[in-house]
């Protein structure tokens, strides 16, 4: 293959590639640095339509054979993910002028990429930590309150350990299979080698501490709440798109049998129903959107459940729907002075007769959010449960169902405290920033189209 | 073509209203008021056209919709017609527009989000009704909570927020198990035939094994009897209606609880068959204790809404009633009965809610004599309370007495069997009749009849806009009552299949003798409303 050919395949990484490199430029040479905001925007837009581009060409390769390979699925999963990333670089803007975050932000992309192109476990580990280390930074980037520290800490310290036992787990695979390929990882799905079964359960055991999965959630809401906004808006899309879309790369269609199959249908149910009644008890938005990302985190493995060939695009439209809805309702948001204050959710009554907009828009999230149709949400939740029904586990579906009810209180609550309550005229929420409203309206026509026709989306590999 | 395409209109019409109120400008409220009844009104002239070109004679879909929708599904954009949803349909676009005159007064608030939040509710009350694919009808019947609960909960009375979380948890727990079940019915109809299909007319031929069939009729009729609702989980029922404004409680009572009684007779029952009929006793016994408890309890009631909230469960037992017996003259009974509840409880709770704007509290203690003070509202309110007895010449009485008429039918086949109980339960269902009647004209009496006393004194009577709306309400009753014949002809067909699909076993295994009376074939579409003059009215 022709160094053209590879440049083209990873067009979307060396996009992003290039905006980093460029952002760096204009952080030294320009004093003070401007056009960040359009440079990124540039950058991941181009990467972005480039990674659409690609797919429509149907491009099928292995630009470096064993280690990264693209398919139309990858590529709408770039696709996908880069996307999402558009709106939270949009509602940034009011929250860091600077240089840094902007290269950090399209770092983590990049891992993002690779992460998804992933073959070997070599490269999976490489593009998880790049888009994991950034993150550490940026929840400290800006901090606007001393908690900050201790979530980026918790969130560090939390974050490596999951990238041992990735490590451990993946030791294990090699010393069993002596190979990196990550289809050792399916082999030894089926095997009953208990090397192989430790090795797998270390490698799950790291992918539901990065998607925040009971019991290993524990960072989740402290981190959402300590970072900032934009922050915690690409942590919970696309941190967990990427997260969920490549564990669905390494599941591929292995069947799914006997003790592994509760594991991923127990601990994914258990992180549903505690992530839903713990979300009834919180005061802040970020933090209930936190539990919520919990319990979203377990709607997602329940995908893994499915028929194999099923996964990856269930996994696809739910991140999709969840993300649009996630970053609706961040986009939306209406700022304030005071960063606690700003999402307390006792500061949200009456919100509807401060800001009729943006009480609409986190309406229809929170109604996306918690399934209720016409919204997205509904029909990628309808698809994740069709297909676990389908393949058998008809009791699961039906507890996860039940455990999705649970849900729909608190969603409801942010609701009624917006329309229902008495005006709080004294929280001085601001205006929602010109971008940021943008942003908002974006996420919503996007979540029309995928509501008034999801089959725009689905079908698509 | 044409036709198909105006129910489409009818249908999106309220969608497209509630885009334009959204877009008009803030302040304007007596514009967007206008707007929205000049809209509704429309709409019910469409529906109007359509109900009259609805040809009684053809069996199945009629102005048909049907596109792809999410082809790797299965899943169908399919709307029509039919004998099951024609009449609803009309009575659905014909209170859309006394709803918006009703609140013309009342809604003062929030008046744009108001209005969209009643085109957005109409809009998804249709949908429910004319969905023919079962994936489509779901999206449209969760859908229908939405504009509800903020309706009760923005424009509500004190407990407006315990009530309308209280209902939408409610509804929306018989909603998630009937996902699981309508998924597992599409997987194993899919998995037996091959075809993937959300059509209802392809999920009636589907066949499951009875122990199947009654955890799938158990999850959707969960859904279907709370939203009825049925003794004993009715318990949103009166709270929802006292805290609702009075919009919020015609449009409830009006059509809302329909989509569980719609729900049984174009799903529920139609689909399984046989667990029907292994559930018929309970479904029975639960239809006449809702009859009775619901009678009973509204006989003390002393809030006003309360007592027509606990009728409207006591009525909505005839519906379950006329329906399970699968005796044609119950089945159109149950559909007429379900229109005539529609408008008499419509009216109802709209006299309500006049008399609350003037007075401010719904404590009948605090009422009595108001024949003296407001005497056309007076008639109004008693020619509305007779109607919702079942008084002969109203449309209660078509309703109740054919239900009554097909229950019997129904348990005297069985008891000639052998079986007592289902005649036992019907005997019990009469008595509902005698206590509708004593809790109603007690109700009446004290509120219309005694020493004068009324809070606030003095005040008008009732002004043009409020006798329009009542008057109109009134004719439509009478008109149902006197010249039903019309009705029955375009749900005859329905009925008949209906009753084919309930009492055809598609296990393979008939599990009890034949029900359905032999001489159906033999009726005539009219020989009831002869009788029904001259028989005896309760």
């Amino acid at each position: 293959m022709s160094w053209g050919a590879i440049a083209t395949l990873m067009l979307p990484e060396n996009l992003l590639l290039a905006g980093i490199v460029l952002l760096i430029g204009v952080e030294i040479l320009l004093r003070p640095p401007r056009g960040d905001l359009v440079l990124s925007l540039l950058a991941v837009a181009a990467a972005a339509a480039a990674a659409l581009w690609l797919y429509t060409t149907g491009a099928s390769a292995e630009p470096f054979p064993g280690h990264f390979s693209v398919s139309p699925a990858t590529l709408l999963g770039k696709a996908v993910v880069l996307a999402l990333s558009i709106p939270v670089l949009l509602i940034s803007r009011d929250e860091f002028a600077e240089g840094p975050f902007h290269i950090l932000l399209l770092s983590s992309l990049y891992g993002a990429c690779l992460l998804l192109s992933s073959d070997s476990f070599l490269t999976l580990f490489i593009g998880l930590e790049i888009m994991s280390m950034p993150v550490y930074v940026l929840v400290l980037l800006a901090y606007q309150r001393p908690e900050s520290a201790e979530a980026a800490l918790k969130y560090l310290v939390l974050g490596g350990t999951a990238s041992a036992a990735l490590l451990m787990g993946v030791s294990l695979l090699y010393g069993g299979s002596g190979t990196l390929a990550i289809s050792a990882f399916t082999k030894a799905l089926v095997s009953t080698d208990t090397m192989a079964r430790a090795g797998i359960v270390l490698v799950i055991v790291a992918f539901f501490v990065k998607a925040a999965v009971v019991p290993f959630h524990t960072w989740a809401p402290d981190a959402y709440e300590g970072a900032s906004v934009p922050v915690t808006a690409y942590m919970a899309t696309i941190i967990k798109a990427a997260v969920l879309l490549a564990a669905a790369r390494l599941f591929a269609a292995a069947p799914m049998r006997g003790s592994i199959a509760d594991l991923l249908a127990l601990l994914p149910l258990v992180s549903i129903v505690w992530g839903n009644l713990a979300a009834m008890r919180q005061q802040s938005f970020r933090r209930l959107i936190a539990y919520s990302s919990i319990a979203h985190a377990g709607y997602l493995f329940y995908a893994f459940l499915g028929a194999g060939p099923t996964r990856f695009e269930a996994v696809l439209f739910y991140v999709l729907a969840y993300g649009v809805m996630n970053l609706l309702a961040f986009a939306a948001l209406p700022p304030h002075a005071d960063d606690a204050a700003r999402d307390r959710l006792d500061n949200f009554r009456g919100l509807f007769h401060r800001a009729p907009l943006s009480a609409v828009l986190i309406a229809i999230a929170m109604l996306s959010l918690a399934g209720i149709p016409p919204f997205p949400g509904f029909v990628a939740k309808f698809l994740i449960f069709k297909n676990v029904i389908a393949a058998g586990y008809t009791l699961y579906a039906v507890l996860g169902l039940v455990g999705s009810y649970l849900g729909i209180y608190f969603y409801l609550r942010v609701i009624q405290l917006m329309f229902m309550s008495e005006d709080q005229p004294a929280v001085a929420h601001g205006k929602p920033g010109t971008l940021a409203l943008g942003a908002a309206l974006a996420c919503l026509a996007a979540a029309v189209v995928l509501g008034v026709y999801p089959a725009s989306m689905l079908g698509r590999f | 073509m044409f036709d198909a395409a105006l129910l489409n209109i009818v249908v999106y019409l309220p969608l497209a209203g509630m885009a334009l109120l959204l877009a008009a400008p803030a302040g304007q409220d007596s514009f967007i008021r206008r707007l929205t009844l000049a809209l509704m009104t429309l709409q019910f002239v469409v529906t109007a056209y359509l109900y009259a070109r609805f040809d009684p004679a053809v069996a199945g879909l009629q102005f048909e919709t049907r596109l792809p929708w999410i082809a790797s599904w299965g899943v169908y954009y399919q709307i029509g017609l039919d004998g099951y949803n024609v009449l609803l349909v009309l009575m659905t676009a014909f209170l859309g527009p006394l709803v918006v005159a009703g609140a013309f007064t009342a809604i003062q608030k929030d008046v744009k989000l108001f209005y969209s939040m009643v085109f957005l509710i109409q809009f998804a009350m249709l949908g429910t009704f004319v969905a023919q694919d079962l994936f489509l009808f779901y999206v449209f019947w969760e859908t229908m909570l939405i504009p509800m609960f903020l309706m009760i909960g923005i424009w509500g009375g004190e407990r407006r927020i315990y009530a309308t979380i209280k209902f939408f948890l409610y509804t929306a727990f018989g909603s998630i198990l009937m996902l699981a079940a309508l998924i597992y019915l599409v997987l194993s109809f899919q998995a037996t035939t091959g075809i993937t299909s959300f059509a209802f007319a392809d999920l009636y031929q589907s066949r499951l094994p009875l122990d199947v069939q009654c955890l799938l009729l158990a999850a959707f009729g969960l859904s279907f009897a709370i939203k009825v609702p049925m003794v004993p989980l009715h318990t949103w029922l009166p709270d929802a209606h006292v805290e609702a404004p009075t919009a919020g409680s015609v449009i409830l009572a009006g059509v809302l609880l329909k989509m569980g009684t719609y729900g049984f007779m174009k799903l529920g029952f139609p689909l399984f068959p046989d667990a029907t009929l292994a559930f018929t006793p309970a479904i029975m016994f639960l239809s006449v204790v809702s009859i009775v408890y619901g009678a009973c309890v509204a006989l003390v009631q002393t809030d006003i809404k309360k007592i027509i909230a606990y009728s409207s469960i006591s009525h909505l037992g005839y519906v379950m009633l006329g329906l399970i017996s699968l005796n044609l003259y119950g089945i159109q009974g149950a559909v007429i009965q379900m229109v005539s509840h529609g408008l008499t409880a419509a009216g109802l709770f709209l006299m309500v809610g006049m008399i609350y704007e003037r007075c401010h509290t719904r404590e009948l203690a605090d009422y009595g004599g108001l024949a003296r003070i407001l005497p056309v509202y007076s008639v109004f309110f008693a020619i509305l309370t007779l109607a919702s007895i079942g008084l002969p010449t109203t449309s209660g009485f078509t309703g109740e007495f054919l239900v009554l008429l097909g229950a019997f039918g129904a348990a005297w086949q069985q008891y000639e069997q052998g079986a007592t109980l289902p005649l036992v339960l019907s005997a019990t269902a009469v008595t509902g009749v005698v206590l509708g009647a004593l809790y109603m004209l007690w109700f009446a009496q004290r509120f219309l009849f005694g020493t004068a006393k009324a809070p606030y004194q003095p005040f008008g009577d009732l002004d043009l806009r409020e006798r329009t709306i009542l008057g109109i309400i009134v004719a439509a009753v009478f008109l149902l009552g006197l010249f039903p014949n019309d009705a029955m002809k375009k749900t005859e067909l329905a009925a008949r299949q209906f009753q084919q699909l309930v009492s055809t076993s598609r296990t393979g295994v008939r599990v009890a003798a034949e029900r359905a009376p032999a001489s159906i074939a033999a009726e005539t579409s009219t020989p009831w409303s002869a009788n029904a003059r001259t028989g005896s009215t309760p």
